[in-house]
């Protein structure tokens, strides 16, 4: 059997490697991401079956656990690793054509670290080592939205790097609280000791905590930094920070809440924030021109859908919105990687330029077709199984109260439909000016693109492959007790 | 005054914090911004060693003996602090390099006047 320790290991050593082996060969360093991410979905892999059985806990430094820095490998934690070791692997593929100016191998080690901090945001179990695995994460996405080093990258990486250091900062300051009130930096240890502290005096950290990490995760009034960095960044980078940044700060939000605190009166609160944050984004997706500024704040309404199923509580819903980013992941990566050559080709990155480019590039408009209606929740698509869970779960549980917010959570899949057409008939039924010569992705690119479009329709037509592993991965996030007996014995 | 000299150091680490936000959001000089950050971390990471810090104490060594471990400092928010420092010293190199490609670009670091991407 294979430590967990070694998915943050491998890559943390190869995002190193990765300027050594660019000084004797360019051309090597781009592939040593793809040898990375392979490695980790593979282990991820292997070990999640394992995992579904017994969590792993791994204890560093040899002490025994609420001393040591524990690494928490259960059903989430190596489900969330393993789709940021698959999406890193695509968006990397991807990258060994698209990424050809600048400074590529600074590029390909600042790439690794992103996919080393979300990995091992996803894995620890403690909570100062998730905040420097989220500053490895935050750090590195504030270089990459600059990459480029024009005026928009440079502005959105300066609004998106002075946001999420404050975010950062009040995630530190509210570490610090419940160390002082707890005694100690281990999750489980914390959450066993959080119902002998005051409610009142809790409140404080657990409310500067999910702030901080809201930011990263762009929960609703936290979220101004998102457009501006997913729209300037190259398209990798925002496949990267829309498929995997912000469903880990995501991760991070409900490990905190409903682990370490276990605070059910919050979640209420958190319910509706979802709601408000899935309208806001859609509505504000649907006036954009900017095709990939569109895309962004869909990101923003996917991430308040989710915030609601997962905070209504129960099995059903909580397996649903894991569902439901997971085929977020996978869809939003194929549409930012599918615009990517779009706006390569096209020139520009307004929406009604794109008119017939359906012609011009059949495979990939396909792709993103493919995306776009698993995102708005076709069926036979990945997303159609997803919110059709969250819609069951939440309407099992009852009351009049939720079956108004389900109707508005449709409300905003209907505006979602609404934009996302309106971008399929312009590609496919616009009248392209001039030539409508065939100009394809390069194939490395399609290739990329088909692994996760084969996904999405695999999983949508047989969503039971993955039900076992979502429902476990609910039931560790549900069963606080559980969780504390598997760290602490 | 008992309070101010048994609190005097949490008083003066959120001040710190206060005072660090306070810059960031009212001023629109973005290297006044960076600053503030650089206040904020401060604060925070006085706060963290006044969460461990015991009067009159010593280190957390035994070594000599008669050492009692309920005098001794808490090493463990220490050791947090400089991985905090680590950070935030990264995070300000980056940000101050942001900010001298972004006078390049621009000619100012007034952020009102930095705004191309607007809706």
């Amino acid at each position: 059997m294979v430590s967990p320790a070694l998915l943050v290991a491998v890559p943390l050593g190869l995002a190193f490697c990765v300027p050594l082996i660019g000084l004797a060969s360019r051309k090597a360093a781009r592939l040593v991401p793809i040898v990375a991410c392979l490695f980790n979905l593979v282990v991820s892999v292997r070990l999640l079956s394992a995992a579904l059985e017994e969590p792993i806990v791994v204890s560093m430094g040899g002490f025994s656990p609420p001393f040591c820095i524990t690494l928490y490998a259960g059903p989430v934690g190596l489900l969330l690793s393993a789709l940021v070791a698959l999406a890193g692997l695509v968006v990397s593929i991807y990258a060994v054509s698209y990424i050809d100016k600048g400074a590529t191998t600074r590029y390909h080690t600042l790439y690794l670290l992103l996919l080393v901090g979300a990995t091992g945001v996803v894995l620890t179990g403690d909570v100062f080592n998730l905040f420097v695995f989220f500053e490895v994460l935050c750090i590195s996405s504030y270089a990459l939205v600059a990459y480029l080093g024009d005026r928009g990258g440079l502005e959105a990486a300066a609004k998106y790097l002075v946001q999420g250091a404050v975010g950062s900062a009040l995630l530190l300051l509210g570490i610090g609280l419940l160390y002082g009130q707890t005694g100690t930096l281990n999750m489980a240890d914390i959450a066993g000791r959080v119902g002998s502290v005051g409610s009142a005096s809790l409140f404080v950290p657990m409310a500067l905590m999910v702030v901080g990490l809201g930011v990263e995760a762009a929960i609703f009034p936290l979220n101004g930094w998102l457009p501006d960095a997913h729209s300037s960044a190259p398209s990798t980078i925002s496949a990267i920070l829309s498929g995997i940044a912000i469903e880990v700060g995501l991760y991070a939000v409900i490990r905190v809440v409903f682990t370490v605190f276990g605070a059910s009166s919050a979640l209420l609160s958190l319910v509706f924030l979802g709601v408000l944050t899935l309208l806001v984004g859609e509505m504000c997706a649907f006036v954009q021109g900017n095709i990939k500024r569109m895309l962004a704040y869909s990101s923003i309404g996917q991430i308040g859908l989710i915030v609601f199923a997962v905070s209504i509580a129960t099995a059903g819903s909580v397996t649903g919105g894991l569902f439901q980013l997971i085929s977020h992941t996978l869809s939003k990566v194929v549409l930012f990687l599918a615009v990517g050559y779009m706006i390569h080709r096209s020139g520009s990155t307004e929406i009604s330029s794109l008119q017939g480019i359906g012609k011009r590039m059949p495979l990939t408009s396909f792709a993103f077709t493919v995306a776009a209606f698993s995102l708005i929740g076709l069926p036979p698509f990945a997303g159609f199984a997803s919110k059709f869970l969250i819609v069951r779960g939440a309407l099992a549980e009852g009351g009049t109260l939720l079956s108004v917010l389900v109707g508005l959570v449709l409300v905003g899949t209907v505006i979602e439909g609404a934009y996302f057409f309106r971008v399929i008939q312009t590609i496919y039924f616009g009248t392209g000016e001039g030539d409508a010569a065939r100009h394809e992705s390069p194939a490395i690119a399609l290739v990329s693109m088909s692994v996760l479009v084969a996904l999405i329709i695999v999983i949508g037509v047989y969503p039971s492959l993955i039900s076992d592993t979502l429902n476990s991965a609910a039931s560790e996030l549900l069963q606080r007790g559980a969780y504390i007996r598997s760290v602490l014995g | 005054m008992s309070f101010l000299h048994d609190y005097a150091y949490y008083i003066g680490a959120f001040g710190l914090v206060l005072i660090g936000l306070l810059i960031v959001l009212t001023k629109h000089n973005l290297i006044k911004v960076i600053v503030g950050l650089s206040i904020l971390d401060t604060g925070i990471n006085m706060f963290l060693i006044a969460v461990g810090y015991i009067r009159n104490g010593t280190a957390p060594i035994f070594s000599r003996p008669g050492l009692e471990a309920g005098g001794m400092v808490d090493p463990v928010p220490q050791a947090l602090v400089l991985t905090a420092i680590v950070i935030g010293v990264a995070v300000l190199a980056l940000a101050l390099g942001i900010a001298v490609r972004l006078h390049r670009e621009y000619g100012t670091l007034d952020m009102r006047k930095i705004k191309e991407l607007r809706w």
